[in-house]
C-alpha cells in the first residue's frame, strides 16, 4: 500500500465506524475511539503524534504535568558547558497543531475496570486504550540521608533534566582545583545505562578544559560493570589520565548513606568526602503505574513483548523507562529515549489493530544510544530485535558497541560525537514536532 | 485502493489493517528516530534519506551489512535486517521527495566552497543535483553530515572503497572540506 492509499484507507475506516459500533464495544456514539496518553516525554509524545498521524480521526488526549519538556539525553553536556539547556527543550504546540488534545495536568489514578484516569484537578477522563509513559520516579529512601528536598536544593541528582542540571553545573564550576566530584550510581536497572559514566566524562572534560587538573572524579557504583565500559575506559585513559576513578560494587562501591552537611558518601565499609556530591538514587516506574498495580516486585511494569500491552491489565500499553521490556535470554531493552520511541510506535500499531479488531502487526524494536566522552569523542551502542516463532529475539549478529581498536579511531569518534547531536534534533522532532 | 473497496475489505474482516501495518512503513518508521519523519532530517549531522536514488540506498545498506563499507553506526543496525527488508526500505525512501534543507551557512565559506569544486563537479555538478541513478543528490543536504562524510574519504585509515571520492577528498584541506560541504548544502 502506498502512503496515499493508506491514508484513504484510514479515512475509510473512520467512515465505517458506525458499522463497527455494532460489534465493537470501544466505539462510541460519535464514532470516535478515545486514546489517552499519560506522560509527555519521548514515549508519550511520539505515541500521541503517531496515533494522530496514522489515524487522524482518533480522539487522542495527552496528559502532561509540565508545559516544557527537557530532554535528558545530552543534558550531561549542559553540566560541562558543551551544550545549552534551551536546545534540549520542547513544547507541546507541535502536537496540538496535529490535533492532539493536550491537557496540562497530573494523572493521579487509573481505574482499569472502568477505563478511566483521574487528574489532580478532579477531572476524570475515559479511554478505550491507554498509553502509559510515566517514566521513572526516585526511591530516595534507597540512600539513607538523601531526600527529595535535598535533591531540589544543595544536592541535585540531575537525573531528570531541568533546574537541577543547572545547579549541578554551577557546583562544578565553583569546585576548586584539587576537589573531588563524586557520582553515586544506584543498582540497575536505571534509566540511561551509560548516563553516570558519560556524566563523569563530561565533568572531567570541564575540569581539564579549565585547568583544574588536580581534581578527581570518583564514581561509586552499586554495580560491577556498566554500559560501554571498554569504550569509556579507553576514552578516560586517552583524555583524562587517572582523573576518573570507578569503584565497582564488589570493591565496596555501593553508597548506602550520605551526610548532606559534610557531603560525605558512606559505603558499607568506607567513607568518601566530596566537594560536589551527585547522588543518583534508585529508580522505579512512575508512581502512577505502581499505584495502579501495574508493577512487579522490582517496581517495573511488565508488558507483552510484541505489543507493549501491560501483562497485568488489558487495554493499557506501557512504554518507555517505566516498563521492563525483554528479559534474559532476550537482551532487555535499555531505558533510553530511542527505545521509548520505538516501543511507542509498536504500541501505536497494536492499539490501531485492536481498535480495528485485527491482530497486532509485526513489531520492530531498535535502540541506538550515543555517548560523548570528550569533545569530538563519541560512541554508541546499538540493539536490534526481531520476532522469530512468535517470540522477541535479540539479533545477536547485529548491534553491539562501536569499535574499540581501529586504525580510524579519531575519525570514528568524531563522526559519532557529531551524530549524537543530529540524533537529538531528529528524535525531538520525531516526538514533538 | 479506493475508499469503497477499503470499506468492503474492512467490513469483510480480511485483515487489511494488519496487512497495512505489517507493511514496510512500520519498519521505516524506526528510521525516523535518527533520519527525521519520513526520512527528511532536521538534524544537521544526520543525512536526509528521503528521495535518495534507490540503487544508491540499496548498495550502501547492503555494503554496510556485509561490512565491505565502513560505517560508524549503520552497519551494526543493518546486520539485523534481511536483504529483502533492506531492498524494501530502499524502495520506500527512494519514493519520497528529496527536500533540500535551508541552513544557516557562512557566506564566505560557501564562496570558498564554490572555488574548491574542481574535484567534485564531475559527479555532483556545481548544483549538487543527481547526475545518474547512483549518485546521491547533495543539494541542500545537511552541511554537518556532508563534512563528516567527507572525513571518511579524507582519512586513509578509514579505507573507503570509492577511489574517486578518496582521491578527491584526500587532496582537500580541512577548511576546504567544510567549504565544499557548505557550498553544496547551500544549493536548492
Amino acid at each position: 500500500m502506498s502512503r496515499l492509499n493508506r491514508r484513504d484507507f484510514l479515512k475509510a475506516v473512520t467512515l465505517a465506524a458506525p458499522a463497527l459500533a455494532l460489534h465493537a464495544p470501544w466505539a462510541h456514539a460519535d464514532g470516535k475511539s478515545r486514546v489517552l496518553v499519560v506522560g509527555g516525554g519521548f514515549g508519550g509524545a511520539v505515541a500521541a503524534k503517531y496515533l494522530k498521524m496514522l489515524a487522524p480521526q482518533l480522539d487522542v488526549t495527552l496528559v502532561e504535568r509540565n508545559r516544557v519538556y527537557v530532554s535528558c539525553p545530552l543534558s550531561n553536556e549542559v553540566i560541562s558547558g558543551h551544550g545549552e539547556i534551551k536546545d534540549l527543550e520542547a513544547g507541546y504546540d507541535g502536537l496540538q497543531k496535529r490535533g492532539v488534545n493536550v491537557v496540562f495536568d497530573e494523572a493521579t489514578a487509573i481505574d482499569a475496570a472502568k477505563r478511566t484516569v483521574t487528574l489532580k484537578s478532579g477531572t476524570t477522563l475515559a479511554y478505550d486504550a491507554l498509553v502509559l509513559s510515566p517514566g521513572i520516579d526516585f526511591n530516595y529512601a534507597g540512600v539513607e540521608g538523601y531526600t527529595e528536598e535535598l535533591a531540589n536544593g544543595d544536592l541535585p541528582h540531575a537525573y531528570k533534566a531541568g533546574p537541577q542540571t543547572l545547579v549541578l553545573k554551577k557546583q562544578l564550576e565553583a569546585m576548586p582545583d584539587g576537589g573531588t566530584f563524586i557520582i553515586t550510581v544506584p543498582p540497575g536497572p536505571f534509566r540511561c545505562p551509560p548516563g553516570p559514566y558519560e556524566r563523569a566524562s563530561q565533568v572531567a572534560a570541564y575540569l581539564r578544559g579549565h585547568g583544574k587538573t588536580k581534581s578527581k572524579v570518583l564514581i561509586l557504583d552499586a554495580n560491577d560493570s556498566f554500559s560501554k565500559k571498554g569504550l569509556f575506559e579507553q576514552a578516560w585513559k586517552t583524555h583524562y589520565g587517572s582523573m576518573i576513578e570507578w569503584v565497582p560494587g564488589a570493591s565496596d562501591g555501593k553508597v548506602v548513606k550520605i551526610d548532606p552537611g559534610t557531603k560525605t558518601a558512606y559505603t558499607n565499609f568506607g567513607e568518601h568526602k566530596a566537594d560536589v556530591l551527585n547522588v543518583i538514587p534508585p529508580h522505579h516506574a512512575g508512581s502512577i503505574a505502581r499505584n495502579a498495580g501495574l508493577t512487579n516486585e522490582k517496581g517495573w511494569c511488565t508488558v507483552d513483548m510484541l505489543t507493549m500491552e501491560s501483562s497485568v491489565q488489558k487495554d493499557i500499553w506501557v512504554v518507555g523507562d517505566a516498563c521492563t521490556h525483554g528479559d534474559l535470554p532476550v537482551y532487555p531493552m535499555p531505558k533510553s529515549a530511542h527505545a521509548a520511541v520505538t516501543q511507542a510506535k509498536v504500541a501505536v500499531g497494536a492499539i490501531l489493530a485492536r481498535l480495528a479488531g485485527q491482530p497486532a502487526p509485526t513489531p520492530y524494536f531498535v535502540n541506538t544510544c550515543y555517548s560523548i566522552a570528550a569533545p569530538d569523542w563519541g560512541f554508541s551502542v546499538v540493539h536490534v530485535y526481531r520476532v522469530e516463532g512468535g517470540k522477541l529475539i535479540y539479533a545477536q549478529e547485529a548491534g553491539g558497541i562501536s569499535a574499540i581498536e581501529t586504525p580510524a579511531l579519531t575519525t570514528l569518534r568524531k563522526l559519532e560525537a557529531g551524530y549524537a547531536l543530529g540524533w537529538l534534533k531528529n528524535i525531538m522532532a520525531d516526538s514533538f514536532a | 485502493m479506493g475508499i469503497r473497496v477499503a470499506i468492503v475489505a474492512f467490513l469483510a474482516g480480511l485483515g487489511t489493517w494488519a496487512h497495512a501495518a505489517d507493511s514496510i512503513e512500520a519498519l521505516a518508521n524506526t528510521c525516523n528516530n535518527c533520519h527525521g519523519v519520513n526520512g527528511v532530517s532536521v538534524g544537521p549531522t544526520m543525512p536526509s534519506i528521503a528521495g535518495l536514488p534507490q540503487a544508491y540506498l540499496t548498495n550502501v545498506m547492503l555494503e554496510w551489512k556485509s561490512g565491505t563499507r565502513f560505517s560508524a553506526t549503520m552497519g551494526r543496525l543493518l546486520k539485523g535486517y534481511s536483504d529483502v527488508q533492506i531492498a524494501d526500505l530502499a524502495a520506500h525512501f527512494a519514493k519520497q521527495r528529496w527536500v533540500p534543507q535551508a541552513q544557516k551557512l557562512d557566506e564566505a565559506r560557501v564562496r570558498l566552497g564554490a572555488q574548491s569544486l574542481k574535484r567534485c563537479e564531475k559527479c555532483h555538478g556545481n548544483d549538487g543535483l543527481p547526475r545518474d541513478g547512483e549518485t546521491p543528490p547533495v543539494n541542500g543536504q545537511w552541511a554537518g553530515y556532508l563534512y563528516l562524510e567527507s572525513l571518511k574519504y579524507h582519512d586513509e585509515a578509514v579505507g573507503m572503497s570509492n577511489r574517486q571520492m578518496r582521491g578527491a577528498m584526500k587532496r582537500l584541506r580541512d577548511e576546504d572540506l567544510r567549504a565544499v560541504a557548505d557550498y553544496y548544502a547551500s544549493q536548492k
